[in-house]
C-alpha cells in the first residue's frame, strides 16, 4: 500500500509534472489569468489522464509499439470529442465553458507523457492512480499561479472583488490607499515568471532537487 | 524473438480495426446526439438575438439569458420580422435566424452573394435592428449580435467567442465591455460609416463620449478588440444600404 | 507579397512559443544544449511544413461543411468538422512517428539525446496549433498555408535557438543554485516573451486602417471646425433678423 500512495503523494511536490517533469507547461501559461479557469482545466485534466490511463493500461499489450504515438492521441482525442458531444447536447451551458480547454486538453503533454511514461508499463490501477497523482501535482501548480496572477492582476478572486472597488471616485479597501491592479500580472509572460519563482521556492525548501 | 505485435501485419490490422471502431463510434455519436445539439444551438441563437434588444435578465454585473423555456414564446413576441437583405432586395423569412454567417461569409469570398439576416424587433414602443456578426479573435472565431435603432446607434450588443483567453480576450462576453457600445454611433457626424473602434488609451475609460465611435479595449486582449473591430466594420457597413433606405422613407 | 507579410508575421508577430506560448514543454526540457535544440528544431520545421499544408488539404476536401461537394451535389451538406481534431492529431502523429524512424536511422546520437521528447513532437502544441490556426483563420490557399506551416516552424526554431544559446551561457553566471536550470528558463523566456511582445506593434503598420486614421482625425476636426463655424453664422444671421 506503501508503493501505491506514493504514486499519488509524490507528484504533489517532488516529483510535479509542472515543476519537475516539464510537462503541461502549455496550458499553465495560457489559462491562468483568472482562478475559475485553472480549476476547470485541473479537473477536466484530472478526468480525462485517469480515464485515459486506464485504458492505456488494459491496452499496453494490444498496442503495435510502431504506432503506438497515434494509438495513444486517437484515444485521447476519442475521449475528448464523446464527452465534448455529449455536453453539447445534455449540458450546453457547461460545454461552452469547457470548448475553450477541449483543444489544449487534446494537445496538453503531461497527458501524452504519463501514457508513455507509466501507463504503458504498468497495470490498471496502478495507473488509474498515477494519474490522479500528477492531475493533482498539476492543479496544484495551476491554482497557485491562477491565484496570484488574479488577485494582482485583477484584483478579484473567482471573480469577487476581494481587494475592494477599483473604480474611480467610488474607491475602497485597498484601492482607496493608492493601490492599483498590476495589469502585467495578465500577461502570459507574467505565468513563466510566477512559475519560474514557485520552482525557485521549491528548490530552497527541498535541496535534492537542485540542478547543477 | 520478435514480439507478436511488432510484425508488420499486426500494425496493419490493429490500426484498421481501431479506425473502423473509432470512426463508427465517433460517427453513431455524432449523428444520434446532432438533433439536440442543433436544438440547443437553435436556442441559444434566439437568446442572443432577444438578449442584444435587451430583453434579457441581467442582475447585477453578470450577463444572464432569459431561460431556454421561455425563449421561443419570447423570440415569437418581440421578434416582429426576419428579413434576409439578398442583393439589394428585402424579403422575409421566418427562419432567417438559422442563416450560418460562417457559411455566408464563404460566399461572399467565394464570389456569390451574401444573404443578409436582419431582425427588426420591438419593446416598449421602440423598434430594433438586430443584425449579427462574425469575426476571428487571437485563438478562434467570435460573433455576436448589435441592435441598432434607425440611426445607426447601438441599443444593445452581444459577443461570443469559442476559445479567447481565459480572463483576458474571453471578456468580450462580460458585461462591462458590452454595455459600454450602448449608445455608441456607427456613423460620424457627417452621416458617414465609421464603425465602432476597440481602442486603447482613447481617454474615455468611462466611455461618456458616445460620438467618438470608440469604446475602451480590455487590457491584456488587442488581437481580440481588433478582432471585434474589424468584424463590427466589414458586417455592419454591408447594412448601410438598408438604413439609408430607411431614413430616405 | 502575401506569402511574405504571412512569413514574417508567422515568425516574430505571431511566434509559436512567445506569441501564443505553445510548444514550452519541449522548448524548455531539450534547450540545454545548442546541437541538441537545433536537432529538435529541425524537426518541427520539418513536421509543421509537412502537416499544415496536409490538414488544410484535409480541411478543404473532407472536414469542413461542404466540403465533400467534389463528390457530387447529394454530398454538399455532411458537416464532418467535428473529425477535425481526430483527423489533424492522427496526420500529425504518422507524420511524428516517420521523422522518429527516420532520426533512428540516421542519427542515433540525435535520437538518443531526444529521449522521450521526440514522440512527444506529436504533442508538441505547437504542431497541432499550427494547423489548428491554420483552421480557424481561415487561409486561403495551400502556398499560403505552407508558407504558415514553415515560418511557424523557423519562429519556433529561433525560439529553442536562442534559449538553448543563453542557457550555455548562463553556466558561467552566479545564479542561486535553487534557480538554476528549470527556474531561471522559465524567468529567462518569460522576459523574451515580454521582448517579443513589442513586434506586435508591427501588426497594426500594415493595415490600411492604421495609415488612415490619422488622416481622418484630422479631417473629422476640420469639419467639426466648419460646422461650429457655419453654426455660428447661422445662429448671427437669426439675430440679425
Amino acid at each position: 500500500m506503501g508503493k501505491d500512495s506514493r504514486l499519488i503523494l509524490d507528484p504533489l511536490a517532488d516529483n510535479n509534472p509542472i515543476t519537475i517533469q516539464v510537462l503541461g507547461i502549455c496550458s499553465a501559461l495560457a489559462i491562468t489569468a483568472e482562478l475559475e479557469a485553472s480549476i476547470v482545466m485541473s479537473i477536466s485534466v484530472l478526468f480525462v489522464l485517469a480515464v485515459g490511463n486506464v485504458v492505456i493500461s488494459l491496452m499496453r499489450n494490444i498496442i503495435p509499439s510502431k504506432i503506438r504515438i497515434i494509438v495513444q492521441l486517437i484515444v485521447v482525442a476519442t475521449l475528448v470529442i464523446i464527452v465534448d458531444l455529449v455536453l453539447k447536447a445534455f449540458a450546453y451551458e457547461l460545454s461552452k465553458t469547457l470548448s475553450v480547454f477541449v483543444g489544449l486538453i487534446i494537445t496538453n503533454c503531461i497527458i501524452m507523457g504519463r501514457f508513455e511514461a507509466f501507463a504503458l508499463g504498468n497495470g490498471p490501477w496502478r495507473s488509474f492512480l498515477d494519474g490522479i497523482g500528477n492531475s493533482l501535482g498539476y492543479a496544484i501548480i495551476l491554482i497557485i499561479v491562477g491565484f496570484f496572477r488574479e488577485l494582482l492582476g485583477s484584483g478579484t478572486l473567482l471573480g469577487y472583488p476581494v481587494l475592494g472597488n477599483p473604480i474611480p471616485g467610488e474607491l475602497t479597501g485597498l484601492y482607496a490607499y493608492g493601490y492599483e491592479n498590476n495589469g502585467f500580472m495578465l500577461l502570459s509572460p507574467m505565468a513563466l515568471i510566477v512559475v519560474g519563482i514557485i520552482i525557485w521556492i521549491q528548490r530552497t525548501r527541498n535541496k535534492a532537487l537542485i540542478e547543477d | 524473438m520478435e514480439k507478436r505485435t511488432d510484425k508488420n501485419s499486426y500494425t496493419i490490422i490493429f490500426a484498421i480495426g481501431m479506425v473502423l471502431i473509432v470512426g463508427a463510434l465517433l460517427a453513431y455519436l455524432a449523428s444520434a446526439l446532432k438533433p439536440m445539439i442543433q436544438e440547443n444551438e437553435r436556442l441559444e441563437k434566439q437568446q442572443n438575438i432577444l438578449y442584444a434588444m435587451g430583453v434579457n435578465e441581467n442582475e447585477g454585473t453578470s450577463a444572464n439569458f432569459v431561460s431556454t423555456e421561455d425563449a421561443p414564446k419570447l423570440f415569437g413576441q418581440y421578434i416582429k420580422k426576419q428579413l434576409v437583405i439578398e442583393n439589394g432586395s428585402v424579403a422575409e423569412d421566418t427562419t432567417a435566424y438559422l442563416i450560418d454567417v460562417k457559411k455566408e461569409q464563404a460566399k461572399a469570398k467565394a464570389g456569390k452573394t451574401r444573404r443578409l439576416p436582419l431582425f427588426v424587433g420591438e419593446k416598449d414602443g421602440k423598434t430594433f435592428y438586430i443584425a449579427p456578426i462574425r469575426g476571428k479573435g487571437l485563438w478562434d472565431a467570435i460573433w455576436g449580435y448589435v441592435a441598432l435603432d434607425e440611426n445607426m446607434v447601438v441599443q444593445g450588443a452581444y459577443f461570443d467567442h469559442k476559445g479567447e483567453t481565459p480572463g483576458l480576450g474571453a471578456n468580450i462576453k462580460q458585461r462591462f465591455f458590452m454595455d459600454d457600445f450602448i449608445g455608441e454611433h456607427l456613423l460620424n457626424a457627417n452621416g458617414e460609416f465609421k464603425g465602432i473602434t476597440v481602442a486603447k488609451g482613447n481617454g474615455d475609460p468611462k466611455n461618456n463620449d458616445k460620438l467618438d465611435n470608440e469604446v475602451d479595449a480590455i487590457a491584456g486582449a488587442t488581437i481580440t478588440g481588433d478582432g471585434v473591430t474589424v468584424m463590427i466594420k466589414k458586417d455592419l457597413k454591408l447594412y448601410l444600404p438598408y438604413f439609408n433606405k430607411l431614413k430616405n422613407k | 507579397m502575401e506569402h511574405i507579410e504571412l512569413f514574417f508575421k508567422s515568425i516574430f508577430i505571431d511566434n509559436m512559443v512567445f506569441a501564443t506560448f505553445l510548444g514550452m514543454c519541449s522548448y524548455l526540457a531539450v534547450s540545454k544544449k545548442v546541437s541538441t535544440a537545433v536537432g529538435l528544431g529541425a524537426a518541427v520545421i520539418f513536421v509543421l511544413a509537412i502537416t499544415v499544408p496536409l490538414n488544410w488539404l484535409l480541411d478543404q476536401y473532407i472536414l469542413q461543411p461542404g466540403a465533400l461537394s467534389w463528390l457530387g451535389a447529394e454530398y454538399a451538406d455532411y458537416d464532418l468538422s467535428f473529425l477535425s481534431f481526430i483527423m489533424f492529431i492522427a496526420t500529425i502523429a504518422t507524420m511524428v512517428q516517420l521523422v522518429e524512424i527516420i532520426v533512428e536511422k540516421f542519427s542515433p546520437s540525435l535520437y538518443n539525446s531526444l529521449g522521450i521528447f521526440l514522440p512527444l513532437i506529436a504533442v508538441n502544441c505547437a504542431i497541432l496549433g499550427g494547423s489548428l490556426f491554420m483552421q480557424s483563420r481561415e487561409i486561403a490557399t495551400l502556398g499560403l498555408a505552407t508558407t504558415y506551416g514553415v515560418g511557424s516552424g523557423i519562429g519556433w526554431f529561433l525560439a529553442i535557438l536562442a534559449i538553448a544559446a543563453i542557457r550555455e551561457k548562463i553556466r558561467y553566471s552566479n545564479v542561486p543554485p535553487a534557480l538554476r536550470g528549470l527556474g531561471i528558463t522559465f524567468i529567462i523566456t518569460g522576459l523574451m516573451a515580454i521582448g517579443f511582445m513589442s513586434f506586435g506593434g508591427m501588426l497594426t503598420g500594415g493595415d490600411d486602417e492604421g495609415d488612415k486614421k490619422d488622416k481622418e482625425k484630422t479631417a473629422q476636426v476640420e469639419t467639426v471646425q466648419k460646422n461650429s463655424i457655419t453654426n455660428e453664422i447661422a445662429n448671427n444671421t437669426k439675430v440679425i433678423e
